[in-house]
């Protein structure tokens, strides 16, 4: 299932957890709770998770929160190595 | 319960689950009065541990933390398993809710694996009857293998059940056959390997197939454990195996979420199949490939329609009254003063950075319509649909909202660059962000169309915006093939629920935002304003014999291929500091403001001479302040020197190509 979750995440562009959810058969909340897992075994890492400290003075910092805090997660290099090794 | 103290038999329970599914509440009821609270022995995590009689039997129920697996990632997760470990409870009773059953099995999963035996608690039937969840317990309890029993704690419904299932598991009435969850095929030989290598090292009491999973999963403490109780030889043996797969996590932690998928398809109707809600709706077309991108056009339209019928008349009304009458009290305040103070004053700071400042109406509108956008949930979906166009240069869709921004200024567009997280495609958002129409541009735009093309300015205006986006695309494809080697971009975004916008968060943001644009203007867009105005008046006092006019000169040749003497390319140079100085350039070197610019300039220039001004106008290296962002944003010059004389080559070609092309048709 993870398996599947990663090689879905890295045909590329941006998938909402909604559209994967139904993919895979599982509800939005099992999908957050995977994509938590994937980035906790840092296959994933989650986009501007410390964008406030970062943006400090940035006119768009509020645009890190785009889709809640943590809601966008981008693929790491082992999360590619991974993918593409299959 | 009832306390018998008498009883001569205890048993033990261990009663988990995750955070917030009322196990509290169960170990209350059960408990009663009869409860002790400490903390567990080296923390500072409460423990709780209480009593009740069933049957002359005395339970000791022990409320282990909330945890939601049994990971070593915390210390809760740590305390829950060793407790079940170590202490061997006579029973688990892990509590689940069943309004959100999926994501709770994920710790029965981790359960079933540890030797003590464990009974469902399904609780809140009543919240997932509410949202119109069906779990069937009976069918979950036969695919489990194990009791389940449906409760509702909170108004103590199913607890004798609970109690009575407990009792039953621990005296072996009940049958206890636990489906549990199986590493994938690809990683079970080497767990077996696993297995043999540690069997006889494991340290009691923990199961041996237990601890092989944990190495495999990478569990810190477990791998501490046996590589302190190995032997160095085969701990040598079993990091090399677990060096050479490193992904076999993946396949552990995948196997139990194909075993919550298997056990829920059997006991649980989805919940909201068939039921489409209100986000659902609107998501429809908003996220549509087709449908989400014609609405998105319409929003930025609105938009546009919104800021130029509303903020431009205010912008006029500042730059009259605000700009022009600092400029006539100036003149007036320093009547006696130098010549050339007055002219750094009026020309230099009020006409530079000034100009700059008139245009706050616009963003003021522009950053309030972003708010009230991402606030509502729609900034996501912009971002989404966007990824389809944005993909093509290599760019994600969250490169789309500092490029939106970048039609009210370029600056907090590279600025805003920042949101995303990968160094490549922020790179080439900043690279391209200045390819992106500004106001300030469609300001110069909207005065020089008409000079040249009478009635059909507004078409030859749309022109100029479609092209410069054409280029902008043209030129991201081109880069990420060039330079960035087109890397992969992935992403999982969550699209927030809509909800009705609040006026405080958008109020705070424009805010932020505005003071951010004025601090800018009042510091690096000052200074530079003040250096090109000395620029044009050194070293005699006079712009035709300026320094900047030696190099509008030096210019010229490049200028005729375009039709456009020196003074064209001196008041181009001038859009440096900022871009409608490109129009009070023209008014000095020609002479006169309004419509005697306007017949000065179509008297000098040929329509094709227009068109290919007006183009490289739109493509020309941005303002001082996107350039000092750019430095900003990049870190060095590399990425800004790149930037500069991409663009100067870019505008210079587009310009020549256009020139050319118009005069062959006859313009």
């Amino acid at each position: 299932m993870l398996n599947k979750l990663l090689r879905q995440v890295a045909r590329g562009g941006v998938h909402s957890t909604a559209a994967l959810a139904r993919e895979l058969e599982v509800s939005e909340g099992l999908l957050v709770q995977m994509t938590g897992d994937l980035a906790r075994m840092g296959y994933l890492k989650p986009v501007g998770d410390n964008c406030e400290e970062k943006c400090a003075a940035c006119p768009l910092a509020g645009g890190c929160s785009i889709g809640g805090a943590g809601g966008v997660w981008a693929l790491t290099a082992k999360g590619m190595r991974m993918t593409s090794d299959q | 319960m009832s306390i018998d103290s008498s009883s001569d038999k205890t048993i033990t329970v261990a009663l988990t689950g995750q955070p917030n599914v009322g196990k509290s509440t169960v170990f209350n009821v059960l408990t009663g009065l009869n409860q002790h609270v400490g903390n567990w022995p080296g923390k500072t995590i409460a423990q709780k541990v209480g009593t009740y009689s069933h049957n002359g039997v005395t339970v000791s129920i022990v409320d282990l933390p909330g945890t939601y697996s049994l990971s070593a990632n915390s210390p809760e997760e740590l305390i829950a398993r060793e407790y079940i470990i170590r202490e061997k409870p006579d029973v688990v009773a892990v509590i689940l809710n069943a309004a959100a059953l999926e994501r709770n099995l994920y710790l029965l999963a981790e359960l079933l694996a540890l030797p003590s035996p464990v009974v469902v608690g399904l609780n809140m039937v009543d919240v997932a009857d509410h949202e119109g969840i069906k779990v069937e317990p009976k069918v979950l309890a036969a695919a489990l293998g194990v009791p389940v029993v449906p409760m509702v704690a909170s108004k103590n419904q199913g607890l004798d059940d609970l109690v009575a299932a407990i009792a039953g598991l621990s005296s072996g009435e009940l049958p206890y056959t636990p489906k549990v969850p199986r590493i994938r095929p690809e990683h079970r030989e080497v767990l077996a390997e696993l297995c043999a290598l540690c069997e006889e090292h494991v340290p009691q009491p923990y199961p041996a197939e237990w601890v092989a999973i944990k190495l495999l999963e990478g569990d810190s403490e477990i791998t501490k454990m046996m590589e302190a109780h190995l032997p160095d030889k085969v701990w040598q043996k079993v990091h090399d195996i677990l060096l050479a797969h490193e992904d076999a996590v993946i396949d552990v932690a995948g196997g139990r979420y194909e075993w919550v998928g298997r056990m829920t398809r059997a006991a649980l109707v989805r919940p909201g199949v068939g039921q489409v809600t209100f986000t659902d709706r609107l998501d429809r077309a908003a996220t549509h490939p087709w449908w989400g991108m014609l609405l998105l056009a319409g929003v930025l339209g609105l938009i546009f329609g919104l800021t130029y019928t509303i903020g431009a008349p205010l912008q006029e009304l500042l730059d009259t009254y605000v700009i022009g009458g600092l400029s006539d009290l100036a003149g007036v305040l320093l009547s006696s003063a130098p010549e050339w103070l007055l002219g750094l004053v009026v020309d230099g700071i009020l006409g530079g950075a000034g100009m700059v400042i008139t245009f706050l109406p616009i963003l003021v509108i522009f950053f309030a319509a972003m708010g009230l956008l991402e606030d509502m949930g729609y900034m996501a979906r912009a971002a989404y649909v966007m990824d389809r166009f944005m993909h093509l240069m290599g760019l994600h869709g969250k490169s789309f909202m500092p490029l939106f921004l970048g039609f009210g200024c370029n600056v907090p567009a590279v600025v805003g660059a920042r949101i995303i997280e990968s160094r490549r495609a922020r790179l080439l958002t900043i690279l391209l962000a200045p390819l992106v129409p500004c106001t300030a541009r469609m300001v110069v735009v909207a005065f020089l169309t008409p000079i040249f093309f009478g009635a059909a300015a507004p078409l030859v205006s749309w022109g100029l915006i479609l092209m410069s986006l054409l280029v902008l695309a043209v030129s991201g494809v081109i880069l990420n093939k060039v330079l960035f080697k087109g890397e992969r971009a992935a992403f999982i975004m969550e699209l927030p629920l809509y909800h009705l916008p609040n006026g405080h968060t958008i109020g705070l943001l424009v805010w932020q935002r505005t003071l951010e644009f004025l601090k800018k203007a009042g510091t690096i867009i000052l200074i530079i304003s003040v250096m090109v105005w000395a620029l044009s008046v050194l070293p005699y006092g006079d712009v035709e014999s300026s320094l900047l006019a030696g190099l509008g000169r030096l210019l010229a040749p490049v200028g005729g291929l375009m039709g456009l003497d020196w003074r064209m390319m001196v008041a181009l140079l001038t859009s440096f500091v900022a871009k409608e100085n490109t129009i009070a350039s023209l008014g000095i070197l020609f002479g006169g403001q309004g419509a005697q610019l306007a017949d000065s300039l179509s008297g000098v220039l040929t329509p094709a001479a227009g068109l290919a001004f007006l183009v490289v106008q739109m493509l020309f290296i941005p303002c001082v302040g996107t350039v000092a962002a750019i430095k900003q944003e990049t870190e060095g010059w590399k990425w800004t020197w790149f930037s500069l004389i991409f663009l100067l080559l870019l505008s210079f070609a587009a310009g020549i190509g256009v020139y050319q092309l118009a005069r062959l048709a006859g313009l």
